[in-house]
């Protein structure tokens, strides 16, 4: 529930400084545009997080997708968006392998995967920031449909339904909770450990690689070096949504709700015209209080503080 | 160098405890692990040694300059992994916003002024995410990005231009140059690896540090007072890493929030590189101090071969994640 809380304290709150500017179509269709650049991010990291890994390769990922796209499909754009997938995912499940082969801590191999994806970027480009030529393509991405969406916005919603479904209504959903909460525990059961941790890796990978294509070309540029801030609404998002980073809870709705709380509070700060930084603040702020909230100890030193005090 | 002796018993049963229940292989993984890392630094060493140009003066002095920055973050970010809490993300925007500080310092009352608000700002806003992580037991990961969030929205906030420039003829002392051959930078790098080293195996607090990062319910059981330990991990982790920032600001007579970008990816590179465990209770500055060696000689080697520099990036990843591979094998929960 608190998701929800939180995405509707958001909205209530900006409504209240400005209801006319906010609560507008322009406010809604800009929250879903933020919602399908950092959404699939924070939808493959959380579920890396859900099972008690953390996948920080996806901000160079990101950026290799978007310039894989940009390079391969200058005439077909299908091949290039085909490309960038296909990288995604198998250097998503190279690192899931790496995990589980070699039974490594996951913040070093996705630490080393970051810096290799990086330095393809780096490579495929040669090291400058590339113009997207096919207009048709960026323009067609980002048109509005049905006065809010877009095809970006609609293709993240669209997954996020398929990994909601899957995760709710399929053993599957069970058996990352358990594996999240307790692997020794959920391979003694009959889990199929490797199989999933190797598979949420490379559908993280094919999820940060989707979104970084798709943004790269209604960008209409891919530069090796930019979008690289990604990583921190992507982890703000899915921890506001509910995951844990000790594992074993969230959903991916609630990833969703994480994503369009963080998503409508750009777009409202935009729309009551206040500076730019203020967004970040924000973002920090709310994380922060999250962070102090969840302290596993936060109750026992409150107690402590009012013994002290009726002292 | 190895704190491997220190490692308590509990530890070693998890991990032994872990390898079974992962499905034991035949043989210590560590021995041929140990192997195939002393082939590689051999070779690493022999194809430093021979390429061309490798021992000149200008291309050592250039490495030992280039390293002296991350190093400082990285000599930082040890004490926090070795705390038990991974890696910190706010390290590098710390970079330039203590670059930043100083600056405005040094304009408004001189250098050694800024010096003092620098070291304070960074250590006291690092010791405050320490006092959150110790204190309530907030993750740390979660804690570093909305500081990281925090940290760079303000510098936005007061500097809308992006870069701080130091009023004209600022003098820094003697802060630019050389000290007997060796470029200021990597003296200051070295007093704080041995600053930073000596807190670690010579003081009480460096060894409840370890213990923390072992087991942290073991250190609460002995009476550590975990909290104080971890919110002195974060404060030196904070001055450790300010005389980057201070250094960038010298070199450049400027700052800007751009200065620090991404320095928390590569000092924890220079940290598992070293060999310092990323779960925590087990590593050392001076294994850092070889990380960030390695590093450097792999970057300058890949300049002196004449590879583009894109390619330099590409091989400097793909050779982290080799040695990455290699050092943290078989040590997994």
């Amino acid at each position: 529930m608190r998701p929800l809380f939180i995405l509707a304290a958001c909205i209530v709150g900006l409504a209240l400084i400005d209801p006319q500017d906010v609560l507008t179509l322009a406010t809604a269709a800009s929250s879903l545009e933020t919602f399908a650049t950092i959404g699939l991010v924070a939808l493959g990291l959380g579920l890396t997080m859900m099972i008690r890994e953390f996948d920080l390769s996806v901000v160079g990922m990101y950026s290799m997708a978007g310039c894989i796209a940009v390079v391969m499909g200058g005439t077909h754009a299908w091949l290039g968006l085909a490309c960038a997938l296909a990288a995604g995912l198998a250097g998503g499940l190279a690192q899931g392998w790496l995990i589980m082969r070699l039974r490594l801590g996951s913040v070093g191999v996705t630490l080393g995967g970051l810096l290799v994806f990086a330095g393809v970027a780096y490579v495929v480009t040669e090291n400058r920031a590339l113009p997207y030529e096919n207009m048709q393509v960026a323009l067609g991405l980002s048109a509005p449909i049905g006065g809010i969406f877009s095809t970006r916005s609609l293709v993240a919603i669209a997954i996020f339904a398929a990994a909601a479904l899957v995760i709710g209504l399929t053993r599957y959903g069970r058996d990352i909770i358990a594996i999240g909460s307790d692997r020794r525990g959920a391979m003694t059961a009959g889990v199929n450990v490797n199989v999933l941790v190797i598979g949420i890796f490379g559908f993280s990978g094919f999820c940060a690689a989707l979104s970084g294509a798709l943004l790269s070309y209604s960008l209409a540029s891919a530069s090796p070096a930019g979008l690289s801030d990604v990583i921190v609404p992507a982890a703000a998002a899915a921890i506001l949504g509910g995951v844990s980073l000790a594992g074993g809870t969230g959903r991916p709705l609630g990833i969703a709700m994480g994503v369009l709380s963080l998503a409508v509070l750009r777009a409202g700060f935009n729309a009551v015209g206040a500076p730019p930084y203020v967004n970040g603040v924000a973002m920090g702020a709310i994380l922060l209080i999250v962070a102090i909230l969840d302290g596993p100890y936060l109750a026992r030193r409150l107690h402590w503080l009012v013994r002290r005090r009726a002292h | 160098m190895s704190r491997s002796t220190e490692a308590p018993l509990a530890e070693r049963a998890i991990a032994a405890d872990a390898r079974e229940g992962m499905g034991a292989r035949a043989g210590e993984p560590r021995n041929y692990v140990g192997i195939v890392r002393a082939i590689v630094l051999v070779v690493l060493a022999a194809v430093a040694l021979t390429t061309p140009g490798f021992l000149s003066q200008p291309s050592i002095l250039s490495l030992l300059t280039t390293i002296s920055f991350i190093g400082c973050v990285a000599v930082g970010m040890t004490l926090i992994t070795i705390s038990g809490n991974i890696m910190s993300f706010a390290l590098g925007a710390l970079v330039g916003a203590t670059a930043m500080i100083f600056v405005l310092a040094v304009n408004w009352g001189g250098f050694a002024f800024g010096l003092i608000a620098a070291l304070a700002f960074a250590g006291l806003s690092n010791a405050l995410q320490g006092f959150l992580i110790g204190w309530l037991r907030a993750n740390p990961i979660i804690v570093s990005i909305a500081a990281l969030a925090l940290i760079y929205g303000v510098a936005e906030a007061f500097a809308a231009h992006g870069t701080i420039y130091a009023a004209a003829g600022t003098s820094y002392g003697g802060f630019k140059g050389r000290i007997a051959g060796i470029p200021v930078e990597f003296a200051v790098f070295l007093c704080v690896a041995a600053l930073g080293q000596f807190i670690l195996s010579l003081t009480t607090f460096g060894r409840n540090l370890f213990l923390i990062g072992s087991s942290f319910r073991a250190a609460e059981a002995v009476g550590v007072r975990t909290w104080r330990a971890i919110t002195g991990a974060y404060l030196w982790a904070g001055l450790f890493t300010a005389p980057a920032g201070i250094m960038l600001a010298i070199r450049y007579d400027a700052a800007s929030m751009n200065y620090g970008m991404g320095y928390e990816y590569d000092a924890i590179a220079a940290v598992l590189v070293g060999g310092t465990i990323i779960k925590g209770g087990e590593g050392s500055v001076l294994r850092t101090l070889a990380g960030a060696l390695i590093i450097g000689v792999i970057q300058v080697v890949l300049v002196l071969q004449g590879l583009r520099t894109e390619w330099q990036y590409l091989i400097a990843g793909l050779v982290v994640l080799g040695v990455i591979a290699l050092q943290t094998s078989g040590t997994r929960d």
